[in-house]
């Protein structure tokens, strides 16, 4: 790994928070993430509504951007709950903490509890992510 | 404009059965949707970005996110079947069981395992399993979907 040392598997405390900088919803955000996903909905009776996978995708950048960012190996899986509409111009952030923690012996296994807020507070997506995280690497001789 | 045509061809509740069965197009993803979608999500994680790195993983090149392999079947899927009075998506378990790569081809297989009414009598939950095939027809991703659907009014 070059660059910014990330945060390894050793370094994940459980019950820790995090929370994200903010992100604006745009229109210019919307059209591109419905150009490349092709999924135009069939239910919008308002164009500003934003599609519910869109805020999901920005999460894990809004993650990413955290510092040091964690040193993801893999997305194992996840459940996810839409609860609330989000539309354009609303401003999301990302709140996580760690659930649980797992050693393997390549990386480890955590779940992340993570919630997607708007701009008052309220939770709009919910859910608990599994990711492969990498271990510390033995340093170099 | 983002506004959908008015569509009559909208199923309502009622009318889905459980066991109908639909299958999308293909798609071949490429090094464009996966640069396009660190842009839009800004997930810059070398798995995704660092064709130089990814080279001595157990990957050996770049992955597509999951995450972007999971809005390409949404979009692949509703080119599959005639869609539904959707009233909200809920929810999603999912699980990512192997790479996407650059020039593979994915596409969706799902089918309806529950009904469900609720305490509103003018809607229902619909729950569909769904798969993510690729080239070789190894699923590399599959979990589950609750929408909310109108019924007849």
């Amino acid at each position: 790994m070059t660059g910014a040392t990330p945060q390894y598997f050793e370094d994940l405390v459980v019950g820790r928070v995090h929370q994200t900088p903010g992100l604006t919803l745009t229109r210019g955000h919307v059209i591109q993430f419905l150009g490349f996903a092709g999924d135009w909905p069939d239910t919008a009776e308002d164009d500003r509504r934003v599609p519910d996978l869109l805020p999901l995708c920005i999460s894990s950048g809004l993650g990413f951007r955290l510092s040091p960012p964690l040193a993801v190996l893999a997305f194992m899986g996840f459940e996810w709950q839409f609860l609330r509409p989000l539309y354009v111009g609303d401003t999301i952030r990302s709140r996580s903490s760690m659930v649980t923690k797992r050693s393997l012996r390549e990386g480890g296994v955590i779940v992340e509890a993570r919630d997607i807020l708007d701009q008052s507070g309220e939770v709009t997506q919910s859910g608990r992510l599994t990711l492969l995280v990498a271990k510390r690497p033995a340093e170099r001789p | 404009m983002l506004r959908p045509m008015a569509n009559d061809d909208r199923r309502y509740f009622d009318e889905i059965e459980v066991g109908e069965a639909y299958e999308s197009p293909g798609r071949t993803v490429t090094e464009a949707d996966i640069v396009m979608f660190a842009g839009l999500s800004g997930d810059y994680n070398v798995l995704h970005t660092d064709a130089e790195f990814m080279k001595s993983s157990i990957f050996g090149e770049r992955i597509a996110h999951g995450l972007l392999g999971l809005s390409i079947q949404s979009g692949l899927l509703t080119r599959g079947m005639r869609p539904y009075a959707t009233i909200a998506f809920l929810g999603l378990r999912w699980k990512f069981k192997g790479p996407i790569k650059i020039g593979d081809t994915i596409r969706a297989r799902a089918k309806v395992t529950g009904k469900k009414e609720t305490s509103k009598s003018d809607r229902g939950i619909v729950t569909l399993s769904r798969q993510v095939l690729n080239q070789r027809g190894e699923v590399v991703q599959e979990g589950e979907t609750d929408v909310m659907v109108a019924r007849q009014p």
